[in-house]
């Protein structure tokens, strides 16, 4: 045999310390076996997902001692467990594993993908043997339930070096030889299976666990303190601080006692996808990316079915045979990688391939076949829309169904169960270059921070992080800001338009009689795209909230997403700001709020303000020179965008200061020139010198300076331009540049030609011809 | 009803029942599937739910549906009543509580006075009872507590709700006509 020394060492350790229990007296007890055997199954259980880990990077790096020395660990571990437990069979089939191992650590056998296939047969024999004990208790006395071609197998790998099967076909190789095993993708499905005892244990760094005792002491502490205080005692507002710290860390503690690397999950990945490509023969390289990224571990337990979905399609569906990736120009090997990053309060992982991407034309095909939609309905739908089909159950388009995916199940387990936990599922696919699936979950489903509101008399949580911000509206303004479109209400924020969605009335509460007294307030939310003002009575305080789920019949309502108990022990109903605005119809105004979104930021770029005065826009139409002067007939008639003028100011002559010959303006602490083009300046200086002369009047005569917003290369600059009189302001219409015009832009005013200013059409060099309406 | 006592006669079979008041009615529920008896608490009412919840409960730091009795009998809703019932779904191991006007006692009856509902009962009375006992003053209606989990209400559809499109529909209606 030759078996290593350190399994003859293990060997005559284990009967001492058997030896050792019953020297002290100790029979254990049947309680006892079987809290040590679950011990024993989770740590085992870990242990075989490290060794399979070890195993496919070991075929990488086959001389690599530490790896062979990490599985020879595990396996020896599980044997070192399973005699004290009275495990016969997974004493056998361990110590056969081990005996293997040894001699790949002493360095007598080789690494090959033989050998590598016949230690991972044997961990799944291990693991098999595990489940069946967590199932049934006893490791299975079936006839069934027996190793000994695995043994065999294990046997002759050891004696031949594995070159007794170097003719077998590798694809096959998983499968086992006389195996009754499962075929290879057995390991992603018994995780499907349900919780086993590894998805119901935590490790936790006993140096938390230690700072967690210590602050449940101090809560302790503070609670005698608190019960021994007499009401009204001057020490108690220092006793409530001291509890919200300490309440406050512990909660920080427990939180980060449950966040689990992402890593953790991705662990068996490698294993799946290697024994995936061998079967579908493909080539396929999984890269993994942000492992450590931290997510609560019941909603890793969550994500685990739906990326191992994901996984599978994309080896399965996405990934080409290497013959087609060689003829579309891409290299032989497909990636697959599985990337995890936190994104604003949620933690995103992605299975991205590099592979053939989806055809939408397939998916609508399949689509119409199934009579899911119609023909004019493919025709006009969207590349995305289309794709989101890939998400209605039971659907597939794999051209044929293989055993792995394509029994059109998979993309709607995935989006049923990320969404059970909160989170949401986008598919993105470039035909020829490869398919995304992204997972969005949140980061914790425990406490959020909330405003708390009130509307009807009731006590409602709204997020935080919907919460843009908030408008006070006093009952004496209510009528004038509140305005009406249709049936839909609006208030005017700024520039833009929000609907507004009146809480108590989308409820149906009674509408509290203080609200008409006191006015009320707007909370501007923002959540899906969707955007709106929730109308409410009153503002509580801020609270950070622990969120409990609400039964599912009053799930099914959609306006709320849990509710939880507030400082004053009452509970309110947490609000799903989104699925709100949705019963409130706000969706449809959602296009509405694109448009007013462009005119906020419109206003902030004169430059984009100015390219839509192409279209309908009102003018500024302003006098320059004098009126009737004999230069221009018509007194320098002129018109300006509206929407380029900031201010109309009217600024006293004596105001207008002169730098290097140009006037210019001090305005809000800014020096604006100006410009004068009907020298009304200076005409306006020549009148108050005859003014003054006549009567001593005080009163300067003042100038009308339009500050202007004109584009320039870089950026926006301010200019006043002084103009004898405004005239009117109208609405018109400029048109494109009209082959008959010069240097200056014309435009048509009461069927007069009237100049537009230059320099604020849209491009200079490129006059432009504006036709202005006369407003009845 | 003698009789009917005598022929059940084993003294170890009999049941201790915790009766119950909802309007004028009697009803008794087995003591053994109460989990717990809550005394004057009033459930926060959730907008837009289905008429029979009564609304949510904080409970041993979770959040209790509860189930209004009333509301359940077709009798207008009563600010007084405010007893309440926790059971143990024994699904899914969601709990539920049951609203009902008073609690009276535990009776012990021979499960042989036992009835099974009577086959003129209307649709949501055979929902909701499960037979009654003959007692010597009247009839107590025994209900099955899994009976009246909020999701199997929910299911049956015979109490209404406004989850639907026609509650919703309602529901707009209402907010226009405000």
């Amino acid at each position: 045999m030759g078996a290593g020394k350190a399994s003859d060492e293990v060997r005559s350790a284990r009967p001492a310390f058997c030896l050792g229990l019953k020297v002290v007296g100790h029979e254990p007890d049947k309680e006892e076996v079987e809290d040590l055997t679950k011990e024993f199954l989770a740590e085992s259980q870990e242990g075989l997902e490290r060794m399979e880990l070890c195993l496919t990077e070991l075929e990488k790096r086959p001389d690599d001692g530490e790896l062979v020395a990490e599985i020879f660990r595990a396996v020896h571990t599980i044997k070192g467990t399973t005699g004290f437990l009275g495990l016969g069979r997974l004493e056998k089939l361990a110590h056969a594993g081990e005996s293997l191992l040894g001699e790949l650590r002493d360095g007598k056998l080789a690494v090959s993908t033989e050998l590598v296939n016949g230690l991972l047969e044997l961990m799944d024999g291990l693991r098999r043997i595990l489940q069946t004990i967590e199932a049934t208790g006893t490791e299975g006395e079936r006839s069934s339930d027996n190793d000994d071609a695995l043994l065999a197998h294990l046997a002759e790998l050891k004696v031949g070096g594995g070159e007794l099967r170097a003719n077998v076909d590798p694809a096959s190789l998983p499968q086992g030889s006389a195996q009754p095993a499962p075929p290879a993708v057995a390991p992603g499905v018994a995780a499907a299976a349900g919780p086993s005892m590894q998805d119901k244990t935590l490790r936790i760094d006993v140096e938390v666990l230690n700072r967690m005792m210590n602050l449940v002491g101090e809560l302790v502490l503070t609670r005698n303190q608190i019960l021994r205080c007499s009401p009204g005692a001057g020490n108690f507002p220092e006793l409530a601080r001291k509890l919200n710290s300490v309440t406050a860390e512990l909660r920080e503690n427990v939180m980060q006692a449950r966040m689990q690397p992402v890593g953790y999950l991705f662990r068996k990945f490698p294993r799946m996808v290697r024994d995936l490509a061998a079967m579908c023969r493909r080539q396929v390289r999984i890269e993994f990316e942000g492992q450590e990224t931290g997510l609560d571990k019941s909603l890793l337990e969550a994500v685990r079915d739906p990326l191992t979905h994901a996984v599978r399609n994309a080896v399965d569906h996405g990934i080409e045979p290497p013959e087609e990736r060689a003829k579309a120009g891409k290299p032989a090997e497909g990636v697959v990688r599985m990337r995890a990053y936190h994104q604003s309060g949620s933690v995103v992982i992605e299975v991205s391939d590099d592979g053939a991407g989806i055809s939408t034309q397939r998916v609508l095909a399949k689509a119409m076949e199934r009579g899911l939609v119609t023909p004019e309905q493919a025709a006009s739908m969207p590349q995305r829309e289309a794709l989101q089909l890939i998400f209605v159950s039971g659907f597939s388009t794999a051209k044929q169904v293989t055993s792995i995916s394509g029994r059109g199940m998979g993309m709607d387990v995935v989006r049923t169960n990320v969404e059970k936990v909160g989170g949401s599922v986008e598919l993105e696919s470039q035909l020829g270059s490869g398919t995304t699936v992204r997972m969005r979950v949140p980061l914790t489903l425990a406490i959020v921070p909330a405003l708390v509101l009130q509307s009807g008399g009731q006590s409602f949580a709204l997020p935080q992080n919907a919460l843009v911000e908030l408008v006070y509206v006093p009952q004496r303004e209510a009528e004038q800001t509140v305005e009406r479109m249709g049936t839909t209400e609006l208030y005017r924020l700024r520039e833009g338009l929000l609907p507004l969605v009146w809480l108590d009335r989308l409820l149906g509460l009674e509408q509290s009689a203080d609200t008409a007294k006191l006015g009320f307030y707007i909370a501007v939310v923002e959540s899906e795209g969707c955007r709106y003002g929730l109308v409410v009575d009153d503002l509580k305080a801020p609270e950070e909230i622990v969120v409990k789920p609400l039964s599912s019949e009053l799930r099914e309502i959609g306006v709320f997403s849990g509710a939880t108990v507030l400082g004053n022990g009452t509970l309110a109903l947490i609000l799903d700001v989104a699925a709100t605005g949705a019963r409130a119809g706000v969706h449809p105004v959602a296009e509405e709020l694109k448009l007013a979104g462009a005119e906020r930021a419109q206003a902030e770029t004169a430059q984009r303000e100015l390219a839509q005065i192409e279209m309908e826009s009102s003018m500024v139409i302003y006098e320059t020179g004098e009126s009737g002067s004999a230069e221009d007939g018509e007194g320098g008639r002129m018109a300006m965008p509206l929407s380029a003028v900031e201010r109309i100011e009217t600024v006293p002559l004596r105001d207008i200061e002169y730098a290097g010959g140009r006037a210019v303006l001090q305005y809000r602490g800014e020096l604006i020139p100006l410009e004068d083009d009907g020298n009304v300046l200076h005409s306006l200086a020549k009148a108050e010198a005859t003014a003054s002369a006549g009567d001593a009047a005080k009163e300067g005569a003042t100038a009308t300076v339009l500050i202007c917003l004109r584009p320039e290369a870089h950026g926006v600059r301010r200019v006043g331009m002084v103009v004898r009189r405004v005239l009117d302001v109208s609405a018109g219409r400029l048109l494109a540049a009209h082959a008959a015009a010069c240097e200056q832009q014309l435009a048509m005013v009461k069927d007069r030609v009237t100049t537009v200013h230059r320099g604020f059409a849209r491009q200079a060099g490129k006059p432009q011809t504006a036709i202005l309406k006369e407003v009845a | 009803m003698r009789s009917a006592e005598g022929i059940g006669a084993n003294a170890g079979d009999t049941l201790s029942i915790c009766s119950l008041h909802v309007g004028s009615g009697l009803f008794g529920i087995d003591t053994r599937q109460i989990r717990e008896v809550l005394g004057s608490t009033a459930p926060r009412r959730v907008p837009l739910a289905p008429p029979y919840i009564a609304g949510v409960l904080p409970y041993r730091g979770d959040v209790l549906t509860t189930v209004c009795f009333r509301a359940l009998l077709g009798l207008e809703k009563d600010s007084k009543t405010n007893c309440v019932l926790v059971f143990d779904n024994e699904e899914n191991e969601e709990r539920f509580g049951l609203m009902v006007d008073g609690i009276g006692g535990v009776i012990a009856v021979e499960p042989g006075t036992l009835e099974a509902n009577p086959s003129g009962l209307d649709a949501r009375s055979q929902e909701l009872f499960d037979g009654a006992y003959k007692l010597p003053s009247g009839l107590m209606v025994r209900l099955d507590p899994q009976r009246l989990r909020p999701s199997r209400l929910a299911e049956s559809g015979l109490f209404g709700g406004e989850s639907g499109p026609i509650g919703r529909l309602k529901q707009e209606r209402q907010g226009e006509q405000r």
